[in-house]
């Protein structure tokens, strides 16, 4: 009987085996010079934007463009042959969008921080304007009483839309009744209502009739119409990928059609609901018109819903960047930047909300 | 069970096979009467008539694409859900017909309970969650939740598996854990006939020994159908038997039905018997 051996150095690597991906790939000649290839004429191409005056749409097609094609196909020539080639256009054109993009949000963040950051500080938050002129200086006044007033409008909206426009979806998707197609049509037509109507028919039905004073409730109404049909016709996506297994388990089980809907259907989609109140509180929150004309605005923080005028964000900003006084116009800026971080603390909220799976 | 035990199961011979012992034919419980089913234009199923003794395990076989999971889809008004989907004829549980207008189906599915055939957990309940859900859902009141969970996952042959994470997301389970899963949610709203719709196709050999185990043992308190492809099943765990068969285009139809010693020992159709060993289908 023969005992197999192992060398000490084998029988170390068989006992120590190290977790690996193989899968991932290993960069290599053809991708990196591919990636020089998108980089390079990006570069060059952001270079010229910063030292000179040529406008960007002129920059993009007439540079950026031809300068790409050539680079990639180079690129692509010098690793693979001609062969490559079509590889190469497909990547330079995946490269390439997700690089635009990235550019375009971060050259409007980027401009944000450059004008706007000198006035963004602790008390640029917290205060008020009363007293504030357009000239006072930076080291006096805030926006809060512009982020309450954008918060509570925004809260006001969703109180409304959020619960109208998941009885929509629930009503095309579950119910099914004989209405929905005209139900579906009214929502469609709904989302193509500019935002100044929507102001306006609030300012007429509910300001002008002296039912409500322009307030944060009128602006939550207005937004509300603006909200309703981007939440409902997410939601109706949502609901629909919920698989049909699990409304006939729940029937099976003796559950009637409104159970199945709260307890089952709608928790499933809860991911999705959440995104679909993301997307209307995103499609709103930097409306301006609407409150202009149903909201109003106002120096001072208001918190009482239906008393008075109300400042927002997106007023303020129409308010102040037009001034001839450079703080004014920091101020704006400052706020859109105050604005955009809002939004993207939302997001990661509700995303936090949405991540826990199970829930009772 | 020993190895042995399980092997003597798996290797039933099906000609001269000793089957259960058939339940004295009691009162009838459920009972379709000339049954035809139709998918808009389709008829996919004709003049079904099929008794079901109370307290006995009834198995539909049949080749796939018959109208098994249709009939039995009949039989707790889940078919009505699909848009397009007629029925004639009609279905008695306890002497009344189920589809009068009269009758809510909400009362009717809760006290015919079904497993389907593809595991269907809701992902947004934990394993506990799954197995009261239908407590929850139908507005069931029954008292000491934590023995429900214990007793219903123990006759689904999971309770091992899953007692130290009951809070745990019901989608983490694998496939055949999750189908157990759902047996033991069917369980827990005590139905007094559970449709089981090949309720064992992803199962492994031993827990579908273990489900077939609390059939024959949940069998003597309720009324059990069950659809299945695996003909040692229908067997081991039926009383009666019915083959279903759908020739050449035309609607699917019960070609045969008995006790289940009658059907695969002694069966009077050819097409049965070709059936059964596996000639066709
Ligand atoms: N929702 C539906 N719409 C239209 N036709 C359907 C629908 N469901 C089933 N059918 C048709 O009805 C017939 C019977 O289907 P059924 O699912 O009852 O077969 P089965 O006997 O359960 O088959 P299997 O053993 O493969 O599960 C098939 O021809 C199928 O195409
Ligand atoms: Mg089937």
């Amino acid at each position: 009987m023969s005992t197999i051996t192992f060398d000490p150095e084998t029988l170390e690597s068989l006992q120590q085996q190290k977790s690996t991906r193989p899968w991932r790939k290993k960069p290599n000649r053809f991708t990196a010079s591919v990636t020089l290839a998108v980089v390079i004429p990006a570069l060059i191409v952001s270079a010229l934007y910063l030292t000179s005056d040529i406008p960007v749409p002129i920059l993009l097609v007439v540079i950026y463009l031809p300068l790409q094609l050539i680079a990639s196909g180079i690129a692509a020539w010098a690793t693979k042959g001609t062969r490559g080639i079509a590889d190469s256009v497909i990547i330079v054109n995946a490269i390439g969008a997700s690089l635009f993009s990235v550019i375009v949000l971060v050259s409007i963040i980027g401009s944000l921080i450059v004008r706007g950051l000198r006035a963004v500080s602790p008390h640029f938050l917290f205060q008020n304007s009363v007293y504030i002129s357009p000239s006072t200086p930076l080291d006096y006044g805030g926006i809060g009483h512009s982020l309450v007033g954008t918060l509570l409008i925004v809260f006001i909206a969703s109180l409304i839309s959020v619960p109208i426009g998941i009885a929509t979806a629930v009503y095309i998707t579950e119910v099914r009744g004989r209405a929905v197609p005209y139900v579906r049509f009214f929502v469609q037509a709904m989302s193509g209502v500019p935002s100044v109507v929507a102001g306006l028919f609030i300012l007429t039905i509910v300001v002008a009739t002296g039912a409500f004073n322009q307030s944060a409730f009128a602006g939550g109404l207005a937004y509300a119409i603006l909200m309703l049909p981007t939440v409902a016709r997410t939601a109706e996506e949502v609901l629909k990928l919920v698989p049909d297994d699990l409304r006939t388990g729940a029937l099976a089980l003796g559950s009637t059609r409104a159970r199945t809907v709260l307890r089952v259907v709608i928790p499933a989609a809860r991911t999705g609901i959440i995104t679909a109140i993301i997307l209307g509180v995103a499609r709103v929150i930097g409306e301006t018109a609407p409150l202009l004309l149903a909201a109003g605005n106002n120096d001072q923080t208001v918190v009482n819903p239906f008393g008075s005028p109300i400042s927002s964000v997106p007023t303020y900003i129409f308010n102040n960047v037009a001034l001839p006084y450079p703080d004014a116009v920091a101020r704006a800026w400052g706020s859109a930047l105050v604005l955009i971080i809002l939004v993207a603390i939302l997001f990661t909220l509700a995303r936090i909300i949405g991540r826990g799976r199970v829930g009772r | 069970m020993s190895t042995a035990e399980f092997e003597d199961v798996m290797d039933l011979d099906i000609e001269g096979v000793e089957a259960s012992t058939a339940h004295p034919a009691g009162p009838t419980e459920m009972e379709s009467r000339d049954v035809s089913v139709w998918f808009g234009q389709r008829k996919v199923l004709e003049g079904v008539n099929i008794a079901f003794p109370k307290n006995t395990v009834t198995a539909l076989i049949g080749p796939s694409g018959c109208g098994k999971s249709t009939f039995i889809r009949t039989l707790n008004r889940l078919h009505e859900l699909i848009p397009g989907a007629a029925l004639a004829g009609s279905v008695l549980y306890e002497g009344k017909d189920i589809y009068d207008a009269a009758v809510d189906p909400v009362h009717i599915r809760l006290q015919i309970g079904m497993v389907f055939q593809k595991p269907n957990p809701f992902p947004s309940m934990t394993i506990r969650g799954n197995v009261l859900s239908g407590l929850k859902l139908s507005g069931m009141k029954r008292a000491n939740h934590d023995d429900i969970v214990e007793e219903t996952l123990t006759a689904a042959g999971l309770w091992n598996e899953v007692k130290d994470r009951l809070g745990n997301a019901a989608g983490d389970l694998s496939g055949g854990q999750q189908q157990r899963l759902v047996i033991a949610r069917a369980l827990a709203v005590q139905p007094h006939v559970l449709l089981m719709d090949e309720p064992c196709s992803a199962l492994d050999p031993a827990s579908t020994l273990k489900i077939e185990e609390t059939i024959r043992e949940l069998s003597k308190e309720v009324t059990i159908i069950i659809v299945t492809h695996n003909m040692q099943q229908a067997v081991r765990v039926s009383d009666y038997t019915a083959f279903f068969l759908s020739e050449e285009g035309t609607p699917g139809h019960v070609v045969e039905q008995g006790a289940t010693t009658e059907i695969f020992g002694n069966p009077q159709e050819q097409r049965t018997l070709d059936y059964v060993n596996g000639r066709f289908g």
